[in-house]
């Protein structure tokens, strides 16, 4: 088991290690070298005197050739430390504490909701497989599968927001900010509503389908027929055979929605102008601004591979055939 | 699964046309299937005769006025009013002399529409007005504005002193008349055909002089109500003895852009919607279809290198594989399609580098499992090459899982292409459904609550996903009858 657990540890490593040399392949060497873009260009003042100019550079460290850039951003990210926006001049960590508690209320809540909604569904209707509410359910997933997820925000906004003015149709918070501590809350539950709304109807078609076409696959398994041939009892089948052998993939599911919490859904906070830290992505890569878009794209990374890490921990707890692999 | 649907390629081989046609009626066989076939036939068909079916390109701008409803949305009550597109020429055949010319000026109308004044050097004329007027009904209820342009040449030579003048009125029904052009004095040669001169409702200087303020729509002050206007022009001469004096006035435009356009109105320039909902086809299955084929060849070839030849080759290639599986796709798209996304087919290329890695791990599973078989094995002690047995013995086999795939990888593609051009990261000159949302949304049409604009695109993605998602199910069942007996 250790020994399992520890070559794990190793390949996720290199895997993350992998993947930050590839971001850094894609968003500053690529952009630099073929696409002839020089990230500084897009945030400087086109008055400055060339000397400010090359002190700019020098306060952000882009007068050093791209490979020693990423030499000092490595390490530096051991450090904690994840560089300064070329824009606000700020830290990126202390932006990125501004804006993380809005996405991990929205897709938090989203992400638990869905994977509830998702297992209770799709559990019912393997259950009652070859019914009307089957048949219902998994054509509804079918469509939402189909519906691109901006449109759904896209409809909700318009008939929702602009329509029946149910909802507000941007932000976090209404302006001026409520003072009431009470009032400040409900103003703020209005706000997720219609992006809460959105992420949830997207998320859950697709995970109920996953959840019922996983049950029936074990469900139509020959150790079932036999249990069942045996006169075991349907839950101790449910309990002892099918949850054993669904639950790795489940696990494997929610250790890969996590990360979305801290990365946010760039789209749906977009559309609705939520501040959270996938809009800021959105906007920072508008802006070429790196250290903000690698940041992210980094604690994304981390976020999957220590998730996917625990998964594979309980995995090996609750399926002992996977430790002797 | 899949080894018990034995192709029968290896077979006898059938020819490969017959073998799809069977394929087709297996599809068709399955409700879902025939459903999904017909809704892609119908967005084949869109595609292929996008210019017979939109009568316009989505390029063409100031069609009819910005915001036009559609046209059939005149059947309700409260839009029947609605002003559609008038335009109307106005050459010498139309236009009504109103009043007497004197003979020193000579008038020759032209078959082309001009209409020219003349007066030769022995002849001289004190100012003369020459009124011309254009009768037309008008319909509607006020227009935001009009437009509308007069060529014109005036041509003067000889002694200084003569000039010539060309002023244009609309008249409403109530007689007030109101300036819309006025030339100034012209005491030298002038050519104003190529451009013409123009006048436009929306010019603030216009506006000004008519004693609008700078932010009304005069179009609406002025035709404010139904009923026969005039268009009226004014060409005054004067002529001293020994010079000669020619004004050509050629064919007059005057429009009013509509209100009420096309099947599904008009944006924010005037483009025709409907035909950027139709060509917008075009762009979705280039994009779906070429994306798929790309990530699946990469996947194929990934997958089968791996799974057959095992070891350290296996291991890099996996590993690499998973490395792109931990990232986050939709962020690392949105941030390179920044840099890249302004050409279609870098983004493209963008999509289907990102999407290839599940069919790499599935294909490299099964070659896994191929590779154990006894027909291997056996084609190995014969001593076939290791490419004899990749395309004889385990590509075939591979065939429906490659099939199932390149179906099924459409509608993420396609999502995706319309995500990012939603996002405005697509290419701008390509009209496709995601960029018609993009402009909906920065436009205002959400405030102005123009689902007509919003709702369709949305539609057609979801329509074209679907088929693409009911195939490919049906494919799967086909293929593997095991999983049909299971649903």
């Amino acid at each position: 088991m250790a020994r399992y657990l520890a070559k794990r540890a190793v390949d996720r490593l290199l895997v993350l290690f992998t993947a930050l040399t590839l971001q850094f392949l894609l968003l500053r060497v690529l952009p630099y070298y073929v696409m002839g873009i020089d990230p500084s260009f897009f945030f400087m003042n086109p008055n400055l005197t060339n000397e400010q100019r090359e002190l700019i550079r020098k306060t952000f460290g882009l007068d050093e050739p791209l490979p020693q850039q990423f030499v000092k951003y490595v390490l530096s990210l051991f450090t904690g430390n994840m560089g300064y926006s070329f824009y606000t001049r700020r830290p990126v960590v202390s932006e990125l504490m501004e804006r993380l508690p809005n996405t991990i209320i929205l897709l938090g809540t989203s992400t638990i909701l869905v994977i509830i909604l998702g297992l209770a569904i799709g559990l019912l209707v393997a259950m009652k497989r070859g019914t009307k509410i089957d048949t219902a359910v998994v054509s509804t997933s079918v469509f939402l599968n189909s519906f691109p997820s901006f449109f759904l925000g896209l409809l909700l906004l318009l008939f929702l927001g602009y329509y029946f003015r149910l909802f507000p149709t941007a932000g976090t918070v209404s302006r001026p900010v409520p003072k009431d501590p009470v009032r400040y809350i409900a103003d703020y539950l209005w706000h997720l509503t219609l992006p809460l709304l959105t992420q949830i109807i997207i998320g859950v078609g697709g995970y109920a389908l996953f959840i019922r076409s996983l049950f029936i696959t074990q469900l139509g398994e020959d150790y079932i027929v036999t249990a069942r041939a045996k006169g075991v009892d349907e839950r101790k089948i449910m309990t002892k055979h099918v949850l054993r052998n669904v639950l790795p993939p489940i696990i494997t599911t929610i250790a890969l929605a996590l990360p979305g919490i801290v990365s946010g859904a760039v789209i749906t906070e977009t559309i609705f102008s939520w501040y959270g830290v996938g809009r800021w992505l959105f906007e920072a890569s508008l802006q070429f601004d790196y250290p903000v878009v690698q940041a992210v794209l980094f604690i994304s990374v981390v976020l999957t591979v220590i998730s996917l890490y625990i998964a594979d921990i309980v995995i090996a707890i609750v399926d002992p055939r996977v430790r002797l692999r | 699964m899949m080894q018990k649907t034995k192709v029968k390629n290896s077979a006898k081989k059938p020819s490969r046309v017959k073998a799809a046609v069977e394929v087709l009626k297996l599809i068709m066989k399955h409700k879902k299937g025939l459903f999904g076939l017909t809704i892609l036939i119908v967005f084949v068909l869109i595609a292929i005769f996008a210019d017979v079916i939109s009568p316009h390109s989505p390029d063409e701008l100031g069609l009819a006025d910005r915001f036009a409803v559609p046209i059939w949305f005149k059947n309700f009550p409260q839009y029947k009013d609605l002003p559609e597109n008038l335009a109307v020429h106005v050459g010498a055949a139309e236009w009504n002399f109103k009043n007497t010319i004197p003979s020193q000026i000579q008038v020759k109308k032209e078959s082309s529409g001009w209409i020219i004044f003349k007066v030769k050097p022995e002849e001289a004329v004190s100012k003369t007005v020459v009124q011309l007027e254009y009768d037309f009904e008008y319909p509607y209820s006020p227009p935001r504005r009009f437009e509308g342009n007069i060529p014109y040449k005036v041509t003067i030579n000889g002694e200084p002193g003569s000039y010539a003048k060309i002023l244009f009125y609309i008249v409403t029904p109530e007689g007030k008349s109101y300036l819309i052009y006025d030339s100034r004095s012209i005491a030298y040669n002038k050519t104003m055909i190529d451009p013409p001169a123009r006048f436009d409702a929306r010019d603030i200087a216009l506006k000004l002089r008519l004693g609008f303020a700078d932010y009304e729509d005069i179009g609406e002050k002025i035709f404010s109500e139904k009923g026969t206007y005039k268009l009226k022009l004014e060409i005054i001469i004067v002529s001293v003895p020994r010079s000669t004096i020619t004004v050509a006035i050629g064919p007059l435009y005057f429009r009013i852009p509509g209100l009420a356009y096309g099947l599904l109105g008009t944006d924010n320039l005037g483009a025709d919607l409907f035909a950027n909902l139709i060509y917008g086809t075009r762009v979705s299955l280039l994009v779906g279809i070429l994306a798929s084929v790309i990530s699946v060849s990469i996947g194929l070839v990934v997958g089968i290198v791996a799974g057959y030849k095992g070891g350290i080759v296996d291991q890099i290639l996996t590993f690499f594989t998973d490395t792109l599986l931990f990232m986050p796709v939709i962020p690392l798209l949105i941030a390179v399609s920044v840099y890249v996304g302004k050409n279609l087919y870098l983004t493209i290329s963008l999509i289907a580098l990102l999407s290839w890695m599940g069919f790499a791990r599935n294909c490299r599973a099964f070659v896994m499992s191929l590779r154990e078989r006894l027909f291997v094995e056996a084609a190995k002690a014969v001593g076939a090459s290791d490419t004899y047995i990749i395309f004889r013995h385990i590509l075939p086999q591979l065939t429906p899982l490659i099939y199932i795939t390149l179906v099924l990888n459409v509608p993420g593609a396609i999502l995706l292409e319309a995500a990012l051009s939603f996002l405005n990261l697509g290419d701008p000159s390509v009209p496709s459904w995601g960029r018609m949302l993009y402009n909906a949304r920065y436009s205002g049409a959400f405030f102005k609550l123009m689902w007509w604009w919003i709702i369709p695109p949305g539609i057609m993605i979801t329509l074209l996903a679907m088929s693409f998602i009911l195939i490919g199910q049906t494919l799967d069942e086909v293929f593997n009858p095991k999983l049909k007996a299971r649903r």
